[in-house]
């Protein structure tokens, strides 16, 4: 292949669908406290025991399909591909090698740029093994086939990206996707990727990392990797084509094996799996129940006047873009809220290190509260004090801003009353400030504020303390 | 006495099923000690059943003895498909086949002898450390395989019997024909595979051997259900029956390839008289040629089954199943150990062939054409299906040979014998060996083959010969 770029990055990403159950039998699919709790003769590979498709997951994978335009297949076909590893029951994992449910699609990244796929298939997870400690030094490994059997959708993209950040935000954008089409679950599922990267100056030798979690790894481990070959071309090392681990924990990679050739899994048609026909039906009835998307979403806000990187924000995550829309029939202006979604309610959950779903925030008093800063009854900076109290527990806003006198005081002879207090109370700061001093207007501004225990608006403050000095200094 | 009668006096309470069953066991103890039949006999287990049935005698096979193919899983049974590699492997589950049996009162006595997992025409494979069943007409002779044990004891027992077999590529009417009893293999997709340890997926089907017509057919229609548990399951209005007909109005076609060359002189003669019977009944007979079958059936037989068997076998490694052995060296070294001293020799060389066929760089040449070639086979049984309403050949070339003979054969040899079950096995299609007579004392048998769901036709068929 000719590549252009400097680096060349590809990935294979799996994700965990969150179907009730399993791919091939009844079992939950979920995660479990005890080991071995979630299992049956089919999840376990007893003899004699037979899959039976879930077909929820047709559903599933035909709207990741729709939603990166990609071609659908007319027919599910699973395969067998055999290979000897103890985390696997069968010695063979049922996955999708001949038709893949999806092929050629493609995700854009936030600038616009798309990333093509060359397929999405579906497949079982295997087991989990556990080791005491490092898999080298293991006296033992132990077997979980809780997660044995339950399905993935696997993601293949083209050698496309050309640096860890655009692989960070294709993950981040996969993850959105994932989330808005309700089939994984962005908080608890497993995603996981392989990535393949090549650079111009070891002549793009491939080397293939396995096993990267998540969005921010993906870059980390990316870009250790480009400057550990750059450092190896620079020794004078020869790169080859090999297979690297990821090791979070101490932030490198390490060789695994440097085989050229590639494993030979022989695949065979499943024959206990007969093919499962995916009608035109089957596809328009998919196609109806689409959900809106991140890039459709980002427009229609935009339409609304909206930020471009508010909207952009706020539409990155399901749960904000659906806080944002109820919002919106509350009757809060669309600019207010995507900004105040944005700065504040992100700010205070980043700061709580919650997500949208884990914080539990009341939202009527939230949209209380977004109303009255809105309408100017209570200062900015008031709200901003409030959205953090919100976080703790829930409370009556409209109550508690009333009883606490939090009202924003817009009688102007109160506030001149307590700008004269703080210029008289200032005298420093007003020498200052009548030397030049912009800084000293400031210090005198805070003094007000604390008089109004915040409800007074700075901007208002500041504009009557100019005055007053004015005509301080003209006296 | 029969199965059906046995089991109408045992719900008129007129037979005790503990006592029958009691004797039973110890005349099936006898039998195997001479002739191997049974991999394992489950007296408790029996007995538990039979004092089920005494104490509510009800369904269309109450009290009657029933023996199940060793690689067809028993709740609690050792069920090891003859293998070595699976001793003293106990299912935690009834295949539903067994399942429907028990629920029409039916008591599992034991488990039959076979090719070790189904790979083999003799029952000479038997996996390491078991004993091969023998001819009940000639201890020296085969049984026929793979369901050897089940065809076997079906003719030795004087007592009523229906057996639980299975077939791949002829496992079920190869030894009925040896042993001269009765065998169906039913429409693929007509009897759930859930708890058969696998062959061949794609081919496997589970099957009655009887002494009579009228037993094969007793179990068959108890079996023969929908099972959602098996996504290869036929739904029964997906099971499409073609219309009773008067044998005036019959035509079926003699297989012509297999009346000449190859087939041994006595049975040519058999094969004959059969047609004469036919004719004589009204019924039209006319040669027809199945030239993709006669070329291509053995090769794309032993290239897909053995793909499919490879993949199968993988799970038998000493990790979750197969025997545990000591841990030494890595889990490569580990599982090669395991498998080299437990699988048998033909085991070992069809998982050979299947994973070489299955390889990338033969996978188009070999797996993929088979495949293709597989269709075309279908097509052209289906052809014939239009005009015909049954096939007629014989089962086997020759008569049951002796173990010496056998052992002699080179395996290409051993899987040439398989012409004439193979085309019936790959196309799915129902299939029944019928008793027709014994030569130089051995028995020989008749192949009739039906369109897809038509075992009625089967059954009609051998009734008319039968009677």
């Amino acid at each position: 292949m000719q590549f252009t770029t400097d680096i060349v990055i590809g990935l294979e990403v799996h994700a965990g669908l969150n179907t009730k159950t399993k791919l091939f039998c009844g079992c939950p699919n979920r995660k479990a406290e005890q080991p071995n709790t979630l299992i049956c003769p089919v999840c376990l590979g007893h003899p004699g025991s037979k899959p039976v498709v879930n077909r929820k997951v047709i559903e599933y994978a035909l709207r990741m399909g729709i939603a990166t335009q990609s071609k659908l297949a007319s027919e599910l076909i699973f395969s067998r591909k055999s290979y000897f590893y103890p985390d696997l029951a069968k010695n063979y994992q049922i996955t999708q090698y001949e038709l893949p449910i999806c092929s050629g699609g493609k995700l854009a990244l936030k600038d616009g740029k798309e990333v093509g796929f060359i397929r999405i298939h579906l497949e079982e997870d295997p087991a989990s093994l556990v080791h005491q400690g490092s898999m080298q030094e293991s006296p033992f490994v132990l077997v979980d086939y809780n997660r044995s059997g339950s399905p993935l959708l696997e993601i293949v993209t083209k050698p496309c990206m050309a640096s860890p950040e655009e692989a960070r935000d294709f993950m981040k954008q996969l993850i959105t996707t994932l989330g808005y089409l309700n089939i994984f679950d962005a908080n608890d599922g497993i995603i996981k990727a392989d990535a393949n990267l090549s650079i111009r100056e070891s002549g793009y030798t491939r080397v293939e990392i396995k096993n990267i979690t998540g969005f921010k790894e993906i870059e980390r481990a990316l870009i250790y990797e480009v400057a550990r070959q750059k450092q190896e071309i620079n020794d004078g090392k020869n790169r080859v084509q090999e297979t690297r681990g990821w090791d979070a924990d101490k932030g490198i990679t390490f060789s695994m094996r440097t085989k050229e050739t590639e494993a030979d899994y022989g695949y065979i048609i499943d024959p206990d799996l007969v093919p499962i026909t995916i009608t035109k039906e089957m596809i328009e009835e998919v196609r109806m129940r689409m959900p809106e998307l991140a890039p459709q979403k980002i427009q229609r806000y935009a339409g609304l006047g909206v930020d471009r990187t508010d909207a952009e924000i706020v539409a990155s995550e399901l749960e904000l873009a659906e806080l944002f829309e109820r919002a919106l029939e509350e009757g809060i202006k669309p600019v207010f809220a995507a900004r105040w979604i944005r700065r504040e309610l992100l700010r205070v959950l980043n700061y709580n290190k919650k997500s949208i779903t884990d914080a539990k925030v009341d939202e009527r008093q939230l949209f209380t509260l977004f109303r009255l800063v809105s309408g100017k009854k209570i200062t900015e900076k008031t709200g901003q004090r409030l959205i953090e109290k919100l976080m703790d527990a829930s409370f009556d806003m409209q109550e508690y801003v009333e009883k606490e006198g939090l009202l924003a005081v817009s009688d102007s002879d109160q506030l001149e009353q307590w700008c004269r207090e703080a210029i008289a109370e200032s005298t420093k700061a007003v020498e200052d400030y009548k030397n030049g001093s912009e800084k000293s207007l400031n210090f005198i501004v805070g003094h007000v504020m604390q008089k109004s225990r915040g409800t007074a608006a700075p901007e208002e403050v500041k504009g009557m303390l100019r005055n007053l000095l004015r005509n301080t200094s003209a006296l | 006495m029969d199965a059906r009668e046995l089991a109408e006096k045992v719900r008129a309470r007129k037979i005790d099923p503990v006592q029958s069953i009691k004797e039973v066991l110890q005349k099936i103890k006898r039998i195997n000690a001479e002739y191997h039949y049974f991999t394992t006999i489950c007296e408790e287990n029996a007995l538990e059943q039979a004092e089920q049935v005494k104490r509510n005698p009800k369904g269309k096979l109450a009290g009657v003895p029933v023996s199940v193919k060793d690689c067809i899983c028993v709740k609690g049974v050792e069920s090891a498909a003859g293998s070595r590699i699976l001793e003293g492997y106990k299912p935690v589950f009834d295949a539903t086949a067994v399942e429907l049996l028990r629920e029409e009162g039916a008591i599992i006595i034991g488990k039959t002898s076979q090719d070790e997992f189904g790979f083999g025409g003799f029952s000479a494979n038997v996996g390491i450390g078991h004993q091969k069943p023998l001819n009940p007409f000639d201890r020296q002779r085969s049984c026929g395989g793979s369901s050897g044990g089940s065809a076997g004891i079906t003719q030795k027992a004087d007592f009523p019997h229906i057996s639980l077999a299975e077939s791949t590529g002829g496992s079920i009417v190869n030894p009925a024909s040896f042993c001269g009893v009765v065998g169906l293999c039913p429409t693929y997709g007509a009897v759930s595979r859930y708890g058969l340890l696998d062959y061949a997926n794609s081919l496997d089907k589970i099957g009655p051997m009887a002494k009579s017509i009228a037993e094969a057919r007793l179990m068959f229609d108890i079996i023969a259900q929908h099972d959602e548990k098996d996504a290869t399951s036929v739904p029964h209005g997906q099971r499409q029956k073609h219309k009773e007909k008067n044998p005036e109005e019959m035509r079926i076609g003699i297989i012509s390839y297999v009346m000449g060359d190859g087939i041994a002189e006595p049975i040519q003669e058999h094969t004959k008289k059969v047609i004469e019977r036919l004719r004589q009944k009204g019924i039209a007979c006319k040669e027809v040629a199945l030239p993709t079958v006669k070329e291509f059936a053995i090769a794309t037989y032993y290239l897909l089954a053995t793909a499919e068997a490879s993949t199968n076998l993988a799970k038998y490694c000493g990790m979750r199943y197969g025997k545990a052995e000591q841990l030494k060296g890595n889990f490569n070294d580990y599982f090669s150990d395991v498998r080299s001293r437990n699988f048998g020799k033909e085991a070992k060389r069809r998982v050979i062939l299947g994973t070489f066929a299955r390889m990338a760089g033969y996978r188009d040449a070999y797996y993929l054409k088979a495949a293709k070639v597989r269709t075309k086979i279908i097509e052209e049984y289906r052809e014939l299906f239009k005009s015909y309403d049954a096939l007629l050949s014989p089962t086997v070339p020759i008569l049951p040979p002796t173990f010496e003979e056998i052992g002699n054969l080179t395996p290409l040899a051993q899987y040439m014998l398989d012409a004439l079950t193979v085309g019936p096995n790959l196309a799915g299609l129902p299939h029944m060996n019928l008793p027709s007579g014994n030569a130089q004392g051995l028995p020989v048998g008749t192949l009739l083959t039906a369109d897809h769901f038509n075992e009625h036709i089967l059954f009609r068929l051998g009734e008319i010969l039968e009677g």
